[in-house]
């Protein structure tokens, strides 16, 4: 009884809301319909729901690549409580990062082809039909500038030019992602007869029209957009995979350009530690629950060392594999009674700045592999590597590998 | 198919709000400046990038002949890619003073190079494209 009102008042309810949204809006009047407004102003007979069906299918695909491996990166950068990223394996990092960025610089042919394919639709007539037309042309307008924002901010960003950006890349960058990857949800909804037409063969473009056009057919366009993808993708992924770097002579990063062949992303001078680190009165501060000790470069020479091979691997997308000598970290935490189970914090010698300090969890802290390393390549570390010592540990952004450190402290659990 | 729509409907508008919501409480997002740049990066492409798109189009279509017309379009796409990642490289604003191994590369000498390669495949398509069309049949 009850429940059969409920269901009558619902319908009710959700009649009037449609009867609101669906109310057809004014039309202006046809005097302005004019420019790329009129019926006809475009006339490329390649465009079709077929071919932005395609083109879409590819793009969100790439999206979803780069929404989940931008995600990883910030979350391990800024981990939730319900976050944990391990140790293992080593290259896992290395490879979700050098893919996000890959698979962004390969969105800028996808994106501008998906753009085009839709851009007529941008001077639809009448401009609104009603409120949920609207709506809808809001949500798409979210979608393209929210695409358009990280392309360009990840491409200002891997040439590192910051100056055009009037906002916090990683911040900004990380919100608009979520701005995206919601307008996308929704544009999908929309849009879902439409996508499934497209892409069930139906809804191409008349193959007449486009043949006495005599330019690129859908394949001979979607093909020019997969070469041109693979262009971008192969002149710089060689500053993440070794072997290609010689074809990639757009490569933002060469893995073996920089001081003891290893690429730098700030250098000592640019954080502000030559002195500090150079100071031959350094010592290394460690702090746990059986109290404080200080380490000099001669007490750091005298415990056990290792050497292995890990990768430096940067946000920015850039890796490279490197030989580093130094000590365990839970050999260090060892001598002050750190807990076997516990965090670590790192603290540079630097005086400010974002990347400062990093915490290891546990699972870092207690991997054999985690040193504090005090050479590179068998030298003693170059001072934009961080002499006189500094963190490396598997599996980590290159900005938590701290550099310059000064302390090392068990944090309690 | 329609319980699907409602749900990604409902999970994408979800998602913008948190990405509101996030942005407008994050003290390191200068919210204006970020705004800013989405409208500005909106307008510059839908009132300048793709008009000339488009523009280069009719004139293409206008004087280049129709046999070699999908060759060039295609390669001024792959062009035009390689391009946008290049030229803020080439520019070299972000090369930093203080370590040379951050963009250490001549990037002006790289985008020729590609565009070089890019033209070079153009040039022998159309040679081919032009003997194919004279061969007899």
């Amino acid at each position: 009884m009850v429940r059969a009102r409920v269901e009558t008042v619902t319908r009710a309810l959700i009649r009037r809301i449609d009867g609101v949204i669906r109310r057809p809006l004014p039309v202006p009047p046809s005097r302005w319909r004019r420019g790329p407004l009129r019926a006809g102003a475009f006339t490329s007979a390649l465009r079709s729901e077929r071919l932005t069906s395609q083109l879409g299918l590819w793009l969100g695909i790439a999206f979803g690549i780069c929404f989940v491996t931008g995600f990883l990166s910030h979350a391990i950068q800024h981990p939730p409580s319900w976050f944990a990223w391990p140790a293992r394996p080593v290259g896992l990092y290395r490879l979700t990062q050098g893919v996000h960025v890959a698979t962004g610089l390969a969105t800028v042919p996808l994106l501008a082809a998906k753009l085009w394919s839709v851009y007529p639709k941008l001077f639809a007539w009448p401009p609104v039909r009603d409120l949920a037309h609207a709506l809808e042309r809001a949500s798409v307008a979210v979608l393209v500038g929210a695409a358009l924002f990280q392309v360009v901010s990840g491409v200002l960003n891997v040439a590192r030019w910051y100056a055009p950006m009037t906002f916090f890349f990683t911040a900004a960058h990380y919100w608009t992602a979520w701005l995206a990857i919601g307008a996308l949800l929704l544009h999908v909804a929309v849009q879902l007869p439409v996508i499934r037409r497209g892409l069930s063969g139906r809804g191409a473009a008349s193959g007449a029209d486009a043949r006495a056009q005599a330019g690129l057919s859908r394949r001979g366009l979607l093909a020019a957009v997969a070469v041109a993808a693979g262009t971008v993708t192969l002149a710089t992924v060689g500053q993440t995979v070794r072997p290609l770097a010689r074809l990639s002579p757009l490569a933002p990063r060469r893995p073996d350009l920089g001081p003891q062949r290893l690429p730098v992303n700030q250098s000592a001078i640019g954080a502000g530690v030559v002195a500090a680190a150079t100071d031959p009165a350094y010592r290394l501060v460690i702090t746990g629950p059986a109290g404080t000790v200080r380490l000099s470069l001669a007490d750091l020479a005298a415990l056990p060392h290792y050497t292995l091979s890990l990768p430096i691997t940067c946000v920015e997308g850039w890796s490279a594999d490197a030989v580093w000598t130094g000590v365990r970290v839970r050999d260090l935490l060892a001598l002050v009674g750190g807990p076997a189970d516990g965090p670590a914090m790192v603290e540079s010698l630097q005086a400010g700045g974002r990347y400062r300090t990093s915490v290891l969890d546990p699972a870092h802290v207690h991997d054999p592999l985690t040193l504090l390393a005090l050479r590179l390549h068998d030298e003693p570390l170059h001072l934009d590597h961080g002499y006189p010592c500094r963190l490396i540990a598997p599996n980590r952004p290159g900005v938590l590998q701290t550099k310059w450190v000064g302390r090392l402290t068990a944090v309690p659990r | 198919m329609k319980a699907v729509r409602i749900c990604l409907a409902m999970l994408g508008t979800l998602a913008m709000g948190y990405a509101v919501l996030g942005a407008v409480t994050d003290p390191d997002d200068r919210l204006a400046g970020h705004l800013s740049f989405l409208l500005a990066v909106q307008a510059a492409h839908d009132a300048v990038v793709l008009p000339v798109a488009i523009g280069v189009g009719l004139l293409l279509r206008r004087y280049v002949p129709a046999p070699a017309r999908r060759v060039v379009q295609a390669a001024l796409v792959v062009s035009v890619a390689v391009a946008v990642v290049a030229v803020p490289l080439a520019l070299g604003y972000g090369r930093p003073a203080d370590h040379p191994s951050a963009l250490p590369l001549n990037y002006l000498r790289g985008l020729l190079t590609v565009l070089a390669s890019v033209w070079l495949v153009a040039g022998v398509m159309l040679i081919g494209t032009r003997l194919r069309a004279r061969r007899p049949g």
